[in-house]
């Protein structure tokens, strides 16, 4: 049981490999109970308000795209499938980065004074967003099958995993912002902006269809373009086929992840002088 | 034979940084694996071994690193120097409840304070009343932590420790909150937790705690050991300094500096059997007095603690002795404290020449010296007594 505190992750270097990963496990789960309880029992409106805010986008936008602006061309398929199967994803995207950010300074307490893992905060935190999101997102898309829309229920066999890879690369992302928000506290206003800029930039409200064709390669690059196109493969159309893109957003999510862990613990052992 | 905690050669610098440049900077070398460019030596070359069943008590002044050092024992931060080996588990109680999250209720902080420890909640299940009952807090326990008093956190803190006992438990400052008897409770349960071989690593300003709980102590002043030993010395060096210190600050205290201002001079001055002196044994203080007109003069003999405070004080005249010339104009005094009552630590004894009528002070020579002992009485002096 002998280790020596060289290691970068607190405490856990004080007891046995299993008695870490035992803790660390009861640790993750206590945080992400904790995420969880406070975000949403804490509000009036409770668990509701996960699913009314991106509800109520999604009637704004419904009454903006079609009403105002009567866009059309969404590939075959009504507004509200076409733009609910690709709105919750980034929604959860757009909440977890942000939220993750600044976890660790709602720990602060703790990591000053108790050792531990520094990366479970970060973990917990997205983890507690894109589930709740991704609940809200099956509700969605029972209601629409509900009021008649086709939804390809089987492609939840893709969907469930092409969330899994956005969760694994936004988890990167997290952990890389949160370690820098605590030494520079600019990240998290340059982060809103920009994820709004981003979701303008990536096919959610329009099809990719309609952008310029010299521009069209510009727009796809965005990871997120990947993402939604395929959402809609799977749950829109029924296609399940795995394609060779795939494989490579995987190896990039591990990537992120891989770098984004790397930045966090190279900065992790100063966290407690600066939190 | 392996101690359960070794520390060796114990460092931490920390990042000096005030600039936002600073801190971009900061971030740039840490990422490149490179240390900070600006550092504060917050600790240095700090070294012991606990064995299980030991205690050990870390003194100092504010900021002398001993928060810093306990921090580096339990794992929260790394050293920047050195080695911390651990055998076994550490339950951190730093500053106890700053581990606590300020959301959680008391309840849900029990809960966290297992997971830490790698408990699932069921297996803490019979312990929760047992915490519930030490802490004593009531129904505040339902409630958010923020909302405590510092009391009724360091109950919860300190109620949560006790049930799931540490290998080593480490707490800073605890005993110093909480009131009377809380206090009672915790001292009452430290010290059975080390008669059944629980192991102590203390950092406390109550002399009397280190003195009582521990058995080793470590002095340390601006980061670095000054004196690592047994409790009882390290603590009464410790207050020494201290009582020096502050009576530096209110008047100089110049050591056997013989003015020659007035007629009546003291030449010399002695202590026997030495400035280190043991509790209850004779202490001798002799020396020599000038007289220019051949008249006796009278001596006053004072000793005073070494923040200044008078403890005894007497002169010949007082006794009725009249000293004898012995030769040209000097005459010898001697003054016997028998059994001295002085309890352990640092005096001065000031010895003062007056005209034959005791009217008016011509000259005093101080002298410190040491009386040791290991007695955790209180006070100045033993007094007589005998308890019925």
């Amino acid at each position: 049981m002998t280790t020596s505190s060289s290691a970068s992750d607190g405490s856990a270097s004080f007891a046995a490999p299993g008695a870490a990963g035992r803790r660390n496990r009861a640790l993750l789960r206590n945080f992400f109970a904790r995420e969880i309880r406070t975000r949403y029992l804490g509000s009036i409106t409770g668990l509701a308000w996960a699913l009314l805010h991106p509800l109520a986008l999604l009637a704004v936008y419904y009454f903006v795209f079609t009403t105002v602006f009567r866009t059309g061309g969404f590939q075959g398929h009504g507004f509200l499938p076409f733009v609910a199967v690709a709105l919750w994803p980034f929604l959860a995207a757009q909440e977890a980065l942000p939220r993750a950010t600044i976890s660790l300074a709602g720990y602060a307490g703790l990591i000053r004074k108790v050792a531990f893992p520094h990366e479970l905060v970060v973990y917990a935190s997205v983890a507690a967003t894109v589930a709740l999101q991704f609940a809200g997102y099956l509700a969605v898309l029972v209601v629409l099958a509900l009021i008649g829309e086709p939804i390809h229920f089987a492609g939840l066999l893709l969907a469930i995993p092409l969330w899994i890879v956005m969760t694994v690369a936004l988890l990167g992302l997290s952990l890389a912002l949160a370690a820098l928000q605590v030494f520079i506290r600019d990240v998290e206003h340059v982060l809103m902006p920009t994820l709004m800029i981003l979701m303008y930039l990536t096919p959610i409200l329009y099809p990719l269809t309609l952008v310029p064709v010299d521009l069209q390669p510009w727009v796809a690059a965005n990871p997120f373009s990947w993402l939604v196109g395929r959402l809609r493969d799977c749950l829109l159309e029924g296609r399940l086929a795995l394609e060779w893109g795939d494989a490579v957003a995987v190896g990039a999510a591990l990537l992120v992840f891989t770098g984004g862990r790397w930045v966090f613990r190279r900065l992790a052992p100063q966290f407690e002088d600066f939190v | 034979m392996s101690a359960l905690l070794t520390v060796q050669g114990a460092g931490k610098d920390y990042a000096k940084v005030d600039t936002r440049r600073g801190r971009v900077r900061l971030v740039w070398d840490l990422l490149r694996g490179h240390a900070a460019a600006r550092v504060f030596r917050a600790l240095d070359g700090v070294d012991f071994e606990l064995e299980r069943g030991a205690s050990l008590g870390v003194i100092g002044e504010n900021g002398a690193g001993k928060s810093t050092l306990l921090k580096i024992v339990a794992g929260v931060i790394e050293p920047t120097r050195g080695r911390v080996h651990v055998n076994g588990r550490v339950g951190a109680l730093l500053e106890l409840g700053s581990g606590f999250h300020p959301e959680y209720t008391g309840l849900a902080n029990i809960e966290l304070a297992a997971a830490l420890l790698g408990l699932a909640p069921q297996e803490i299940e019979g312990k929760r009343d047992e915490i519930i009952a030490f802490a004593d807090i009531g129904e505040h326990i339902t409630q958010p932590i923020k909302y405590y008093s510092s009391g009724m956190v360091v109950r919860l803190g300190f109620a949560i420790a006790t049930a799931l006992r540490p290998d080593v438990l480490i707490t800073d400052e605890v005993l110093a909150v909480g009131d009377e008897s809380f206090q009672k409770k915790c001292i009452a349960w430290i010290e059975r937790y080390l008669e059944d071989g629980g192991t102590l690593l203390l950092c406390s300003h109550s002399m009397y705690h280190v003195q009582k709980l521990c058995q080793v102590a470590l002095w340390l002043r601006d980061g670095r050991p000054e004196r690592y030993g047994p409790a009882t010395e390290v603590a009464q060096a410790y207050l020494a300094f201290h009582e020096e210190k502050e009576a530096s600050e209110r008047q100089p205290l110049a050591e056997a500096h013989a003015r020659t201002a007035g007629l009546y001079a003291i030449r010399s001055l002695e202590l026997a059997p030495g400035d280190r002196i043991a509790q209850g044994t004779d202490l001798t203080i002799c020396g020599e007095v000038l007289s220019p007109d051949g008249r006796p003069p009278v001596v006053l003999v004072g000793i005073v603690r070494a923040d200044g405070t008078s403890v005894y004080g007497v002169a010949t005249d007082m006794d009725g002795v009249v000293l004898d010339e012995a030769k040209g104009d000097l005459y010898p005094f001697s003054l016997t404290l028998v059994r001295l009552a002085l309890l352990p630590g640092k005096y001065f004894v000031r010895v003062h020449a007056l005209d034959p009528g005791a009217l008016r002070l011509f000259d005093h020579v101080e002298r410190s010296f040491v009386v040791t002992g290991e007695t955790r009485e209180f006070g100045l002096v033993t007094l007589p007594h005998r308890w019925g």
